[in-house]
């Protein structure tokens, strides 16, 4: 039941949304669900939904699990390490699987392949055995970025970062969901009459079957790109395959994309960090019932529906004016401020306070993820794959960096583990402050007085061999598009009449 | 005026008194003798073996410590080895935020003689530890106001382990994993049906 449009008929295709040349849609339809571009959409946020849901079901339930596995507080905090380290390697390999298979067949594979370690969750028995599961189940976070390459694939430029950002807030909501269905399923299970210890594993096969059925989903309805699947692409020739250590050595050299990987770490490995930690912290430190900590935890979790799509509009609002400065202070302040309200969090001895701050801390902790992503789209035009794995990554280092400092063991308290954080959030946003783009500026100095221009930014990813060849041409497209980053006031270089490229006949 | 003034300190009192509740532990006296059945090092198993509890006032104390005596809860409690990293499981003298004692076994109406005793089976959701047997002695106003307890004050001696079921059942066991072969299975079949597609589109 796959939906393709033959390759030959360009001319004659149709396509239910308005396209560009490429065919990417230039119009973003959230309540379609026409193919190729708008099931192309929902497919990928709803696959990932069900990643999250898996990866962060058994948190709302440890108050259960920790006695019938005689868990420790070192046993708990290792596994909520384990789980979201396994992405870290994984959501880099993702961005190569994607180059190569195709977003549609990279991520019906991953899910495939980790619903087994959520099957598995059920019988485990040993603090050993969770560890394992929530480490392998974790894998399934690497669904990210094929979700936003598969969008970078659909939508124009115009509209990506609305795409990415809707695809990637709405699947982060998983991690939400997850605390308010989870306490559910178990409690209607336990109603039905199993004992606590039984309820819980029967409780855990709901976000496998929903992983594996939208797998399917994934591998049945989607398609990679708007004209065709990949293997049919590639033995037409339609794609040219890039030259995969260049595109390595271009996103490791780019330092930019290291910084975004480390405050990446601090907004979303901060909230993969609260997922782990705010249900049990509730339940245990105001004595309110598994489902009351359940409602609570999802609540931050759900704010995802807007706040983080919010971020990526609020950085393309901010850019039409003060362009990519204007993003770069944006990220950093919104950042920051959810800094200030996590060391708060840790502080308020109430319940009402504590929710009160958690709602508003995790709308700019989030809003900070969305403003990432409008800066990480022009840090590389031919390493984009893995500049996002690499900040994607990032985010998973910062989640296992700060579990593995306050949240293991019984050194600190969870609330003092969580003012802490929010001190670690500040220092890691500072280094936001070293971004520079020679074309555009950076948070404190104005674009280069050299007069860098756009097209010089992204032509020194291509040797001249390669631009010899022609191969620079899609950057070169991006990097006229990209010329909005200046913002109104038009202080960088004037864009070049002729850039004198050789012709590609040679 | 005056009246304001009066209420606003009434309610300030009021407020004070609130907050000094919650009687500690450590101003508790060990009235009560406690025994029970398993013996020391013994392991019980949860939902099938039964524990007998007895308990009793020590009549060592002065006459009349037991007046306000009106209730008795037995509790089944964590040995400090259970304790050890289990922050949720934490001693605090406080006996409102005290976590020792999280599993009921009877509640009677206080009765100072020899022959209180109940028998409990041990229930299935109790999880594997290491446990004693303490009894708390309640005024009218559900306050704390005298314990006695199986084990010392140190909580090193006389104590018991329980075993847990495990929650596991074969049917979810081979639920599990068909399910989960299942999955790898229909992902080989995908790569299948893909290359046959591949194939097929080529040779039109």
């Amino acid at each position: 039941m796959e939906v393709e449009q033959k390759p030959n008929d360009l001319s004659t295709q149709k396509f239910p949304l308005p396209v560009d040349s490429e065919h990417k849609a230039t119009v973003f339809r959230v309540h379609s669900f026409a193919p190729p571009h708008m099931r192309a959409f929902h497919i990928s946020w709803i696959s990932f939904f069900s990643c999250f849901v898996s990866t962060f079901a058994a948190p709302p339930l440890l108050p259960i699990i920790r006695d019938n596995l005689n868990l420790t507080s070192t046993d708990i905090g290792n596994a909520g390490i384990a789980a979201v380290s396994g992405a870290i390697f994984a959501r880099v390999a993702m961005g190569t699987a994607c180059d190569l298979f195709g977003p549609r067949l990279a991520s019906s594979s991953l899910i495939l392949l980790t619903a087994p370690a959520v099957f598995c969750s059920s019988i485990s028995n040993s603090p050993v055995s969770f560890l394992l599961v929530r480490f392998f189940t974790g894998f399934s976070l690497a669904t990210f970025v094929s979700t936003q390459f598969w969008m970078s694939s659909m939508f124009t430029a115009r509209v990506v970062g609305t795409a990415n950002g809707l695809a990637g807030g709405w699947g982060n909501l998983g991690g939400g969901a997850t605390q308010l269905i989870m306490p559910l399923v178990f409690s209607v299970i336990r109603d039905i009459g199993a004992t606590k210890f039984t309820a819980w594993r029967i409780a855990f096969f709901i976000p496998a079957l929903f992983q594996t059925l939208s797998a399917y989903a994934v591998f049945f309805l989607g398609q990679d790109m708007p004209d065709g699947n990949y293997s049919k692409l590639h033995k037409s020739g339609e794609r040219h395959k890039d030259n995969f250590p260049q595109v390595l050595y271009h996103a490791v050299t780019n330092y930019r994309g290291w910084i975004l990987a480390l405050t990446y770490g601090y907004c979303f490995g901060v909230e993969l960090t609260v997922d782990n930690i705010i249900a049990q912290y509730f339940y245990d430190r105001f004595n309110v019932n598994l489902r009351t900590a359940g409602m609570i935890a999802a609540s931050f979790g759900l704010a995802n529906i807007f706040s983080r799509p919010g971020g990526g509009i609020l950085s393309d609002a901010v850019a039409k004016r003060f362009g990519m400065r204007g993003r770069l202070w944006t990220l950093w302040m919104v950042q920051t401020i959810g800094g200030l309200l996590c060391v708060l969090l840790g502080k308020v001895g109430s319940l009402g306070a504590s929710v009160a701050v958690m709602l508003v801390f995790s709308i700019f902790c989030q809003a900070a993820c969305g403003l990432t992503f409008g800066v990480v789209p022009f840090v590389s035009r031919r390493s984009l794959g893995i500049i996002s794995g690499m900040t994607g990554g990032g985010g998973n280092v910062g989640a296992v960096l700060t579990q593995v400092i306050l949240f293991r063991g019984s050194r600190f308290s969870t609330e003092t583990g969580i003012t802490l954080m929010g001190i670690m959030i500040l220092c890691c946003s500072l280094p936001i402050w070293l971004i520079y783009f020679p074309q555009w500026g950076g948070m404190f100095h104005g674009p280069s007085s050299k007069g860098t221009t756009e097209e010089e930014y992204y032509m020194s990813e291509w040797s001249s061999t390669e631009r010899n060849k022609g191969f620079h041409q899609a950057s070169m497209k991006f990097a006229d598009n990209s010329r909005s980053e200046r913002g109104k006031r038009v202080e960088s270089a004037p864009a070049p009449v002729d850039q004198g490229t050789p012709s590609p006949d040679v | 005026m005056a009246r304001a003034a009066l209420l606003v300190s009434s309610i300030l009192l009021s407020c004070l008194v609130a907050t000094s509740y919650g009687a500690t532990f450590s101003s508790l006296m060990r009235t009560l003798v406690v025994t029970a059945s398993p013996a020391a090092g013994q392991v019980v198993k949860s939902g099938e073996d039964k524990i007998t509890v007895s308990w009793s006032y020590n009549n060592t104390f002065a006459r009349g410590t037991d007046s306000t005596y009106k209730t008795i809860k037995v509790k089944l409690c964590y040995a400090p080895i259970s304790q050890v990293d289990r922050a949720w499981r934490k001693t605090v003298d406080d006996l409102s935020k005290d976590k020792t004692c999280q599993f009921n076994i009877v509640t009677k109406p206080y009765n100072p003689s020899n022959n209180n005793t109940f028998t409990w089976t041990v229930e299935r959701d109790t999880p594997t530890a290491t446990y004693f047997v303490r009894a708390y002695a309640y005024n009218s106003a559900e306050e704390e106001v005298g314990f006695g307890q199986t084990t010392d004050s140190h909580k090193t001696t006389n104590l018991f382990e329980v075993h847990a079921i495990s929650g596991r059942h074969t049917s979810l066991d081979i639920a599990s994993i068909c399910f989960s072969a299942f999955s790898v299975v229909s992902l080989f079949g995908f790569f299948f049906i893909e290359k046959r597609k591949a194939k097929a589109s080529q040779q039109k």
